[in-house]
This record gives structure tokens, C-alpha cells and sequence, in this order.
């Protein structure tokens, strides 16, 4: 077991923020004992979540046993992402959430939906080529992109080219013959009861008993089993045959690689421009695509080899923080979620006014990240969430914040000094000068700080529970 | 073992009650969570209306939707986490926890007007936290669970606390976040021990007498068992609630019957069907307790997707002609079996 050296440990918040939510005080001390590369593996093999039990939260949120709405289900995956030990499942699956874009719009089935967050959960670090088989399967894509209409004779090219489009190469790398072909090799590819559910979803009917979920079913007597010319290839191709051919081409590794790079190196251009302009920065796309390859199209090594590239090393706060980053890192920063709560549908829902309803995006091509996050709407948002969450000194996690500034420095700081130990706190250490000043002048105002045999809840920890709200609400604290 | 048990219980599906609600008020159930059974046949049914349809329905067998009371908010005789329900003796009050305010509200059950309500947060005799099953012993008083203090309280009608039993623990005679609670018809109090996943039988004074049950999904296993009942041969009835199922148990804790829902279209769901052919017709061709890809095979999946079958069972009630009622808080329904 190897110490983090000093640039190590800038290096490992760097990777917190991407791979996990950010960083509590204790977990960065169990990610700096074992060193950047070893933390690299750990995120990417996820162990036991350990998040909230299932049981606890459904027994007290019995819509969430249910899950017939969907701030339910985002709320309760909001749980998950705040309370998890495992938190690259869930940024994969919130990465792969955003590339496979499925709403709840068209679907009105939030638990299938999360059944198939799960399935990110389960497949997003594994080979693409299974991924996606499986995301064919997945009932909430097949209604929410019309497979379900799609029949050996007749068929719904939705799916078909969607897939090509968006989930796999790109514009400009198949023909119109091509997803036609394809769309022939997914027919018959269903929903259990399919006729039934499609009428359902399309009434929004809850009745008589509540949503009943949704399962893959194969139509053999719909299927098209004649032969097909896809993408150079000739056979009576099925849909995983279509996914094999997919996964082999470099266009595939390519259009991931620039996925990955968006969420987790730095903000790309939307989606529809890709095919117009090149990537922010080509080489480190050629790096990903042949790790695709190396790899045999496992998610996994490709995450391994970015993490460990310098290209990522050097891309910190490059990226805005989507708003479910910023409200489960703030979330898990603070601590306040210990059981469950009634404020939680409430502040899962504040991730749809700062732009992003989880499960329900605004089409399939997903949310359009980086600085169209912002908006003067959703700033107010955000900056009213994160400061009222973090300024809250009895919340257990700044609780412990506080204890550690506490044990350090001999319990006594300077304003300059607690400035900057808070701002290493919130991962926001490279503050612009000026703000970097002006919290200083801030603090300054009423003078230098001890924590040393004061009461809990005393003076000196409102201060500085108001500063960690005043680190939130900075430019700095958007970004990742 | 159980052959005698299984050749004398008698227990046949009668029918279905209910439909969803997605509305603060009207006819229909909001996750059903725990029911009342009135002498004169009315079904008092507390739905807990996740997340904010909080009320009593009113019904009967006939599944007459005969009135409703109480809302969802913080004010006298609203409530947030409603969670048990029980009738007085005499029919003319219930009795309901509400495990977030921590309190006991009282209402007149003729008219529905709020009486009374007492219970404030803490862990002191009295005091509650998170307050849920609930039921009248034969002189009148509540024993109540009060969850997150893992223990039970007997408390009189106007409140006054009697006697305290239980505590936080996994052994004899101690609960982790007991839910349901029954009194057996010798007066006896059966618990369900809902995080230890056992049921406990305790005297009316609060001295452990049994244990039945351990974690699993085999016969006699439960997963966080939500309520219990007994009948008057002293069988026990549990709501095998993560196991999605109802179990049956001898008097000496045998395994003698599963049951994992066999649900009805209601008459409220045949009025819904006759207004949308739509869904009728397609319902005709398809297969609601269909085979499942192995990803799926939780018995809470199972439930999500198999219409008959029990889920989110949270309550199971008895009414003085041996009528099981089975509470399914997920399906907003009741399914009645006839035992005996």
C-alpha cells in the first residue's frame, strides 16, 4: 500500500469529482491510502453499494415500493447516488442515462425505467456489444422508440436508426438502406403483452390496479429471418447480429470514445454537431477508440486508460456540473441523509428546475450538457440548494468538517487560513483570486477563528457554515 | 409437523375490493396501508396515499363507497405517514398512528370529525417514534408499535401510558422496527418483528412467550413480515411482506399454507374496463402472470409484473365471520378469503 504525495492527492479529488460525486473528508482518506492507480481500479470494480436499504426506504416511501410516479423513482435514485459506497455504478449509469436518453414522457413506467438504470448498473462497465444487446431488450427503449411496431413486413425504422444515430456511430457512418436492414433484424423484438402495455402507456392508465412493469419478449412468428446486407455484411442477421457488426467498427469506438470524453474529461459540443466538428481534442480520442479495441470494447479498460491519461490529469474543472452531480455531491458532502426523509421528492425534483429531470429527459438525444446548464434560472437553483445544504452545521457531514478543522492547525485559523482550508474542503482549491479576497474579507470581519473548547454550534461554526454556503454559490463550485 | 393443520384449514378466495386512486378524495384506495373492520360490516381503510392522498375510505363488502375522512397535511386531524388503524370496541371511534408527527389522531367513525390526538417525538413512555401497527385489546387500550424506538406500548384510550415491552435487539422479546401487532383471541400479542424477520408472541403484560420464523424465503422464513393475525383455532396469518406473500402457521409455528395472491377484477375495476374497451380488448390477449427473464425474478418483480399476485401486502385483518382481509398497499386493493 503506497501514500499519496501532495500532487497525488489533487489528482485523486480530480478523480473523486468524475468517477464519484466529489469527496467526503473520509473517503478521501481511504482513496489517498491507496494511491491514484489502485483508486482507479477500485471505482471501477464496484463491491457491495452498501447504499440505503431497499427494505427501509420502501416501508417508509410507499410510493417508492410502488414507483407508479416518476419523481418517485428519480428521488429514489437520488438516494442511491447520495448514499452509495459504490458511486461509479452510478455516475456509469448516469452517463449511459444521457447517451440512451429514456423518458418517462412517453413511457409512463418509472419502474421500468429504473429497471433499466439498473441494467446500466449492471452492464455500463462490461463490453458495449452486451450493452447493447440488452438496451434492445429493454422494454422501456422498445416504447419509447416504437419497436413494439415494428413487424416482419412492416417495419418502424425508430429503432433502428436511432441506434446507429445516436447510440453507436454517428451520422455519416451507415446509409438509410442500412438502418433499414437493421430495422429488419429487430422485428419481432417486443414487450411481454405488448398490445396491452403500448395502450396503456399511451393513456397513461394507472387502472384498476396500478402500473403493472414491462419484460422483453421475442416474437419468433414476427421476426424476419431473411437475409439482410448491413454495413458490408451479408446473412439472415437476428438483432445481436446487428450489434456484433455495430460493435466492430471503428466509427463505434469512436462515437464512444467522444461520449466518454464528454461526461468525463470535458464538455463536448451537443451531440447533433459531432458530425460537423472535430473533438475538443482528437488525440485523446484515438487514445480511447484503440483502448476500445485493446480492450475488446469493454467500458472498463477504456474508463482505465482516461483516467490514468494525462489529458484527463490536466482537464480539472473543465466541465459544468450536470445537476445531479451537483446535488447528490453536495448531498453526500453534507452528510444529511442518514434515513429517509419526506424532503426528498421535493429536492430530487429541484434537479428538473435546475434543468435535468432525471428519467426524463428531454429527448432522446438527451440533455445538452456543459455551460447550457446554466441558465439565471437554474443558478439561482443551484446556488440556493448547495449553500442552504452545506451552511447546515448540524448536518453530519458538516459535522465532521467541522471536527477535522477542529483536530487541525491546533483548532485555530486565520481568515486567510480557514479560507483556504475550506475551499480545499468543497474541492474548489484554484478559486479566482478576487472571490479567493473577498471571502477572506469576508471571515475577516469578524475575525480570526477558534474552534478550540467552543461549544458545538457556536459562533465560529456558523461562520464557518456560512462560508462553506458562500464556497457554494461561487462559479467555481459549478464546475467539476 | 403440519398434516393435521393442512387437512383442517379451510381457506378459499372470495374476492377482490378496490381500484387506484391518484386523487386527494373520491372512490378507489391510495396505497391502502392497514384496515378496520367495523361490527356492522364497514371497511374503515387507511390509505397511506404516498405521497400526499392521506385519507379514510369508507366501503364495505358490497364495495359501496360509503364516505371518507381526514387529508393529508400537519393540522389537527390531518395526517402525513398515516400508517395503522384501529376501531374502539364499540364501533363509534378509530384509532390512527401517524409514524411522521409521531401521534395518535382520534376520529369519530360515523362522522368522520376529528376527537382527539396525543403522542409528541421522543423515546420516554408515551412519547413515540415513528408510531405504526396498532390494535384494541377486549378493556379498550392500544398496543402500539412505535418503530424506531423498537419496542411496544399499551396505552389507554385517553392516551395514558400502561406499560412499555420490547427494545432494540435481536433477541427474545426484543424488536428491531416492529410493524404490525395483533391480539390473539386469548389475549395474547403476536408481533411483527419486521426487521428481525420473525414474529413474536408476547402476554398481554409483555413477557416473550414465542418466537416463529428466521430469515429466508423458504416455508416459515419471512422477509420483513409486516402484520399479523390470528384466528380463533390459533393459527397465524403473516404478511411475508418482502417475500410478497401470506403465510399461514400453526399454533406451534408450523408451515402450513402460502398463499401469493390469486386477485379479481373488483366491481370498481369491471366500471373502469366497461368505460375503455380499448384496454379490454387488449387485456383479452395477454397473459398477466407472465414467465420473467431471470434479471427480474425478486419476488418484488415478480409482483411488479404479475397482476394477481400480492404486493406490498401490509395488513392482515380478520372480521368476525373468519373473512381474511388481505391489505396490498401497491395494488390499492383488498383480497378477501373466506377460512373456516
Amino acid at each position: 500500500m503506497t501514500t499519496a504525495t501532495k500532487s497525488d492527492v489533487g489528482l485523486i479529488k480530480h478523480l473523486l469529482r468524475r468517477a464519484s460525486f466529489g469527496a467526503t473528508p473520509t473517503e478521501l482518506d481511504h482513496y489517498e491510502e491507496l494511491g491514484y492507480e489502485a483508486a482507479i481500479e477500485e471505482l471501477l470494480y464496484p463491491g457491495d453499494p452498501q447504499n440505503m436499504p431497499d427494505d427501509i426506504i420502501k416501508r417508509y416511501h410507499t410510493d417508492m415500493h410502488e414507483l407508479r410516479y416518476g419523481n418517485s423513482a428519480s428521488a429514489y435514485w437520488l438516494y442511491r447516488m447520495v448514499t452509495t459506497k459504490a458511486p461509479m455504478e452510478e455516475k456509469v449509469a448516469l452517463f449511459w442515462h444521457g447517451v440512451f436518453a429514456t423518458g418517462y414522457a412517453k413511457t409512463n413506467q418509472a419502474r421500468s425505467l429504473l429497471n433499466q438504470i439498473d441494467m446500466f448498473r449492471r452492464l455500463g462497465l462490461g463490453k458495449l456489444d452486451d450493452l447493447l444487446i440488452d438496451l434492445a431488450k429493454d422494454p422501456s427503449m422498445i416504447i419509447w422508440l416504437d419497436n413494439q411496431e415494428n413487424h416482419d413486413g412492416a417495419i418502424n425504422e425508430n429503432w433502428g436508426r436511432e441506434l446507429l444515430e445516436l447510440f453507436s456511430m454517428g451520422i455519416g457512418n451507415y446509409t438509410e438502406d442500412d438502418i433499414k436492414e437493421a430495422s429488419r433484424a429487430f422485428t419481432g423484438w417486443t414487450l411481454g403483452n405488448a398490445e396491452y402495455m403500448a395502450v396503456r402507456a399511451s393513456k397513461d392508465s394507472i387502472w384498476p390496479y396500478s402500473r403493472i412493469a414491462w419484460h422483453f419478449d421475442f416474437r419468433p412468428g414476427d421476426h424476419d429471418d431473411g437475409e439482410k446486407r448491413f454495413l458490408g455484411e451479408t446473412g439472415n442477421f437476428n438483432g445481436d447480429d446487428i450489434v456484433r457488426i455495430i460493435c466492430k467498427q471503428p466509427a463505434t469506438a469512436r462515437f464512444i470514445a467522444r461520449h466518454l470524453y464528454d461526461f468525463f474529461v470535458a464538455d463536448e459540443e451537443p451531440v447533433p454537431q459531432w458530425p460537423y466538428s472535430p473533438p475538443r481534442d482528437p488525440e485523446a480520442i484515438d487514445i480511447l477508440a484503440q483502448a476500445y479495441f485493446d480492450g475488446d470494447h469493454e467500458i472498463r479498460h477504456m474508463l482505465r486508460v482516461l483516467f490514468n491519461s494525462d489529458f484527463f490529469k490536466e482537464a480539472k474543472y473543465s466541465r459544468v456540473k450536470c445537476p445531479a452531480e451537483l446535488v447528490a455531491g453536495t448531498m453526500r458532502l453534507s452528510g444529511s441523509v442518514t434515513r429517509p426523509y419526506m424532503e426528498i421528492i421535493p429536492t430530487s425534483d429541484l434537479t428538473g428546475f435546475m434543468g435535468q429531470s432525471l428519467l426524463n429527459p428531454p429527448s432522446v438525444e438527451g440533455w445538452h450538457e456543459g455551460t447550457e446548464w446554466i441558465n439565471s434560472g437554474a443558478l439561482v437553483e443551484r446556488v440556493n440548494f448547495a449553500a442552504k445544504e452545506i451552511s447546515d452545521i448540524t448536518a453530519p457531514g458538516v459535522r465532521l468538517i467541522l471536527d477535522r478543522l477542529a483536530e487541525r492547525n491546533g483548532g485555530e485559523y486565520t481568515p486567510t487560513e480557514i479560507v483556504d482550508a475550506c475551499l480545499d474542503i468543497m474541492g474548489t482549491p484554484e478559486m479566482d483570486r478576487e472571490m479567493r479576497a473577498a471571502l477572506i474579507a469576508h471571515v475577516g470581519m469578524g475575525g480570526d477563528i477558534s474552534l478550540t473548547g467552543g461549544e458545538k454550534g457556536g459562533r465560529c461554526e456558523r461562520r464557518i457554515g456560512e462560508l462553506l454556503g458562500l464556497i457554494a454559490s461561487t462559479t467555481e463550485y459549478q464546475l467539476v | 409437523m403440519t398434516t393435521t393443520a393442512v387437512q383442517t384449514l379451510k381457506l378459499e378466495y372470495v374476492k377482490t375490493i378496490g381500484i387506484v386512486n391518484n386523487a386527494p378524495v373520491g372512490r378507489g384506495f391510495a396505497n391502502p396501508i392497514d384496515l378496520a373492520i367495523h361490527d356492522d360490516g364497514r371497511l374503515f381503510v387507511m390509505n397511506r396515499g404516498a405521497p400526499v392522498f392521506t385519507r379514510i375510505g369508507v366501503t364495505n363488502m358490497n364495495e359501496d363507497y360509503l364516505y371518507e375522512f381526514s387529508s393529508h397535511g400537519d393540522g389537527e386531524g390531518q395526517l402525513r405517514l398515516a400508517a395503522g388503524i384501529a376501531l374502539s370496541n364499540d364501533g363509534s371511534v378509530v384509532y390512527i398512528t401517524d409514524e411522521y408527527h409521531h401521534r395518535i389522531s382520534v376520529f369519530d367513525a360515523d362522522s368522520g370529525d376529528f376527537v382527539r390526538a396525543w403522542g409528541t417525538h421522543g423515546s420516554a413512555d408515551g412519547e413515540f417514534d415513528g408510531p405504526t401497527g396498532i390494535r384494541v385489546d377486549a378493556d379498550d387500550n392500544l398496543y402500539i408499535t412505535d418503530q424506531n424506538n423498537h419496542r411496544v406500548q399499551k396505552i389507554t384510550a385517553e392516551g395514558r401510558h400502561l406499560l412499555t415491552f420490547g427494545g432494540a435487539g435481536s433477541g427474545e422479546g426484543e424488536l428491531n422496527m416492529p410493524w404490525g401487532i395483533c391480539i390473539a383471541p386469548d389475549g395474547s400479542i403476536f408481533v411483527a418483528d419486521w426487521r428481525n424477520d420473525r414474529i413474536q408472541q408476547f402476554s398481554a403484560e409483555g413477557e416473550f412467550i414465542a418466537k416463529f420464523g428466521e430469515s429466508g424465503d423458504d416455508d416459515g422464513q419471512f422477509i420483513r413480515p409486516s402484520d399479523v393475525a390470528v384466528d380463533a383455532d390459533g393459527n397465524i396469518y403473516v404478511t411475508d411482506w418482502g417475500n410478497e406473500r401470506v403465510q399461514i402457521l400453526a399454533a406451534d409455528g408450523s408451515h402450513v399454507r402460502t398463499l401469493r395472491g390469486e386477485a379479481t377484477l373488483s366491481k370498481w375495476a369491471l366500471d373502469f374496463l366497461a368505460a375503455n374497451p380499448d384496454e379490454v380488448e387488449t387485456r383479452k390477449i395477454s397473459n398477466l402472470t407472465p414467465e420473467l427473464p431471470p434479471h427480474l425474478d425478486t419476488p418484488h418483480l415478480i409482483s411488479s409484473q404479475t397482476e394477481p399476485y400480492f404486493w406490498g401486502p401490509s395488513s392482515v385483518n380478520f372480521d368476525s365471520e373468519g373473512r381474511l382481509f388481505v391489505t396490498e398497499s401497491s395494488r390499492h386493493r383488498i383480497q378477501v378469503y373466506q377460512t373456516g
